[in-house]
């Protein structure tokens, strides 16, 4: 729990103290912005976390700051706060991807449940993330021809195509491949495949 | 025909005149011969007279043959008075004659008077044929034309002490539901019955007796007991004396009329029951959010103090949770408030902006002309369907006209209101409301579209915020600004309808 960090965006000071007092009670690290972009100025660290946030506020609304967070890639499960509890609100919420939508005001119970999921989902996105940059990082070893038929193999090209299209011996693309293999520690092709689209290098970049 | 009268009068006097002349000629001329006569008469005795002198001359003292010639000479005279008693005769024949041409030319006269006024009474005669003929075309048309109206009409007598109705065409009896034997020869208020319309009965009789027109709309009975608005004129027929001689009735059914005034008085009434209680759910909807933010507070720190005192202070723990479920209960409060006010679900459907705007000016045009202002619209043509919630767009269109009727109310010279559709491009249509007011002050154009800002000392300042939350559930957006002359214009944004695929 302790390895866990906790957002708060409201407008309203005196939630963000409130609620930043109860999460701390409960062992959480808290955050609070009264402002969606203080939060977006702020440095993330890297432990699990989620978003309290609340949907209406100046300038930048809750739904607003989603998008933006979607566009910079800040991928942290979010819960919704309103005062204005309808139904349809949290519905366009939940479909954006909110982890939960809670009604104003709620209790200690309902609000730990939610951060609770919020984390698990955190924790998930993390590991993904994280392998994703470990094969973003073996990617980067590569050298520009290596990747290149990296790319063609991802497309599911046969070596023999791969040559004529270069202008090659089969010969060489076949050590080229051999070198792909090892530096991104794939075992079979499917497997490189699968690197390849975890890393989203799907589409011919070539 | 007075005139014809006057042309002929002199014609006809001459008959009797001319008689009259020759009555008088013919008089004089039989004195003339009784005169000659008379004259004749004279002569002749004398000549006896003469002849007895001379025989007693011839005794006397003369010859024979004297006496004789005398004699002779006297007889010769005697022939020539013959002679001139024949030219008198003849003379009198003559003037005989004369009198018989005389009386001849004026027989001949009399004939051409009267064969002049003989054609004259003919020309006449055809000449009163035609008339007759024209008027009769004319009470035709204008029979057919009373047959042929919509409105009641019937006429009363009246100079017959119970005013009855001597006519009436048929729309009056279809109108009422009363056939020709109910109604004509009776009076007109018996007719309807007395106490259904005491007072329009009374206001009609005082009119009448005071030989004005009366005009005015009545609630009356059908003979089957239907209720029908009329509106009812009636007017004087006074003849050249000035005496009223006729009551003409003009009875109009303005039931229909009445009804649709009703339906778009209750259309309007029902927007703007609709308007009242979106403004005030939406009021609470602000209220529930305002409060609900400490409520969150109280709750939290509530909360997180009986965290801090895990395990500690039974008794401050208890009071605690009093804080706590008593917050609970006043969100609780405020969840059965918004319930009972939530905005009915937006009906979605497919619209015609343009018939839309239409339809709210209708519903508005009474507080328009009321307010002496003029309101003109400029509809885009061939504009594509939109989607949306037909109630809560007229609500935006509702909210953005008062609110330019509103800032042009304390000027005399801005009147115009205009409203304009538009396609913005191939998927967005822009409605504006542009007004001649007094535009939006600097310092309000941020806060115009919060909750609660109102510029106007009984407003709630829910108008426009209502209005953008509606535009955005339609996906659209409401803006405001200032006109470079005068005046502001609001406007609003809705996307145009794309079929599925599309």
């Amino acid at each position: 729990m302790n390895t866990s960090i906790i957002y708060i965006v409201d407008d309203d000071a005196s939630i963000c103290k409130a609620t930043s007092l109860l999460l701390r009670s409960n062992g959480f690290i808290v955050e609070p912005f009264v402002q969606a972009s203080d939060f977006l100025a702020f440095k993330h660290l890297k432990m699990p976390a989620c978003l309290l946030l609340d949907i209406r506020l100046p300038n930048i609304n809750g739904f607003a700051l989603q998008d933006i967070m979607a566009q910079q890639g800040i991928i942290i499960p979010i819960i919704f706060m309103t005062g204005y509890g309808d139904i349809p609100m949290s519905v366009k919420a939940m479909k954006a991807g909110a982890v939960d939508f809670l009604p104003k005001p709620f209790t200690e119970k309902k609000l730990i449940d939610a951060i609770t999921l919020a984390l698990s989902k955190s924790k998930v996105q993390n590991k993904k993330q994280a392998e994703v940059a470990k094969i973003k990082q073996r990617v980067d070893t590569l050298s520009p021809r290596e990747l290149e038929v990296f790319h063609f193999v991802a497309q599911g090209m046969m070596n023999k195509n791969i040559a004529s299209k270069r202008g090659t011996s089969l010969q060489t693309i076949k050590v080229h491949r051999g070198r792909v293999m090892q530096k991104m520690q794939a075992k079979t092709v499917t497997e490189l495949i699968h690197l390849a689209q975890k890393a989203g290098i799907t589409s011919a970049t070539v | 025909m007075k005139k014809k009268i006057i042309a002929v009068t002199p014609k006809k006097m001459k008959k009797p005149l001319l008689k009259k002349i020759s009555r008088i000629n013919l008089e004089g001329q039989i004195r003339l011969l009784t005169r000659d006569l008379n004259v004749i008469k004279r002569q002749l005795k004398r000549g006896v007279s003469r002849e007895k002198l001379s025989k007693e001359k011839f005794r006397g003292e003369v010859t024979q043959g004297v006496n004789r010639e005398k004699l002779g000479a006297d007889r010769e005279k005697q022939g020539a008075d013959r002679e001139r008693l024949g030219a008198d005769r003849e003379k009198q024949g003559a003037n005989r004659e004369k009198l018989g041409a005389g009386r001849e030319r004026l027989a001949e006269e009399q004939f051409r008077l009267q064969t002049d006024e003989i054609e004259l009474k003919d020309g006449q005669l055809r000449e009163g044929a035609d008339r007759e003929k024209l008027a009769e075309e004319q009470i035709h048309i204008r029979t057919k034309a009373m047959e042929a109206t919509f409105d009641g009409i019937f006429i009363i007598d009246a100079l017959k002490p119970d005013f009855p109705i001597i006519y009436a065409n048929p729309s009056f009896y279809h109108l009422t539901g009363f056939t020709k034997n109910e109604v004509i020869g009776k009076n007109y208020f018996l007719l309807y019955g007395v106490v259904d319309n005491l007072h329009a009965l009374e206001e009609i009789k005082q009119a009448l007796l005071q030989g004005r027109s009366f005009q005015g709309e009545l609630l009356n009975s059908k003979k089957n007991g239907e209720k029908f608005w009329s509106l009812l004129r009636i007017t004087l027929v006074r003849d050249k004396n000035g005496t009223v001689t006729h009551y003409v009735g003009n009875k109009t059914d303005t039931t229909l009329m009445k009804q649709r005034n009703l339906e778009i008085e209750e259309q309007r009434e029902e927007l703007l029951h609709v308007t009242r209680v979106g403004k005030l759910a939406e009021f609470v909807s602000s209220l529930a959010h305002e409060i609900s933010q400490p409520l969150t507070a109280i709750l939290s720190y509530a909360q997180a103090a009986q965290r801090m005192l895990k395990d500690r202070e039974p008794q401050l723990q208890e009071v605690l949770q009093y804080i706590i479920n008593d917050d609970q209960r006043a969100a609780e409060v405020i969840r059965r408030l918004r319930y009972l006010l939530k905005k009915s679900k937006p009906t979605f459907e497919l619209l015609d902006i343009n018939t839309l705007i239409k339809d709210t000016i209708t519903l508005m045009m009474p507080h328009i002309t009321a307010k002496n202002k003029v309101i003109k619209f400029e509809s885009g043509s061939n504009l594509p369907s939109i989607q949306g919630d037909r109630i809560q767009l007229q609500q935006v269109l509702l909210n953005l006209i008062s609110n330019s009727l509103e800032a042009m109310e304390s000027s005399n010279d801005s009147r115009e209101l205009v409203i304009s559709t538009c396609l913005k491009d191939a998927g967005t249509i822009m409605v504006k409301v542009k007004d001649s007011g007094c535009g939006i002050p600097e310092e309000n154009k941020l806060k115009l579209f919060g909750h609660f800002f109102t510029s106007k000392p009984d407003g709630l300042g829910m108008g426009l915020s209502i209005s953008r939350s509606i535009v955005e559930a339609h996906g659209g957006r409401l803006e405001a600004e200032n006109n470079p002359d005068r005046g502001a214009t609001f406007y609003f944004t809705v996307p145009v309808y794309m079929k599925k695929g599309q």
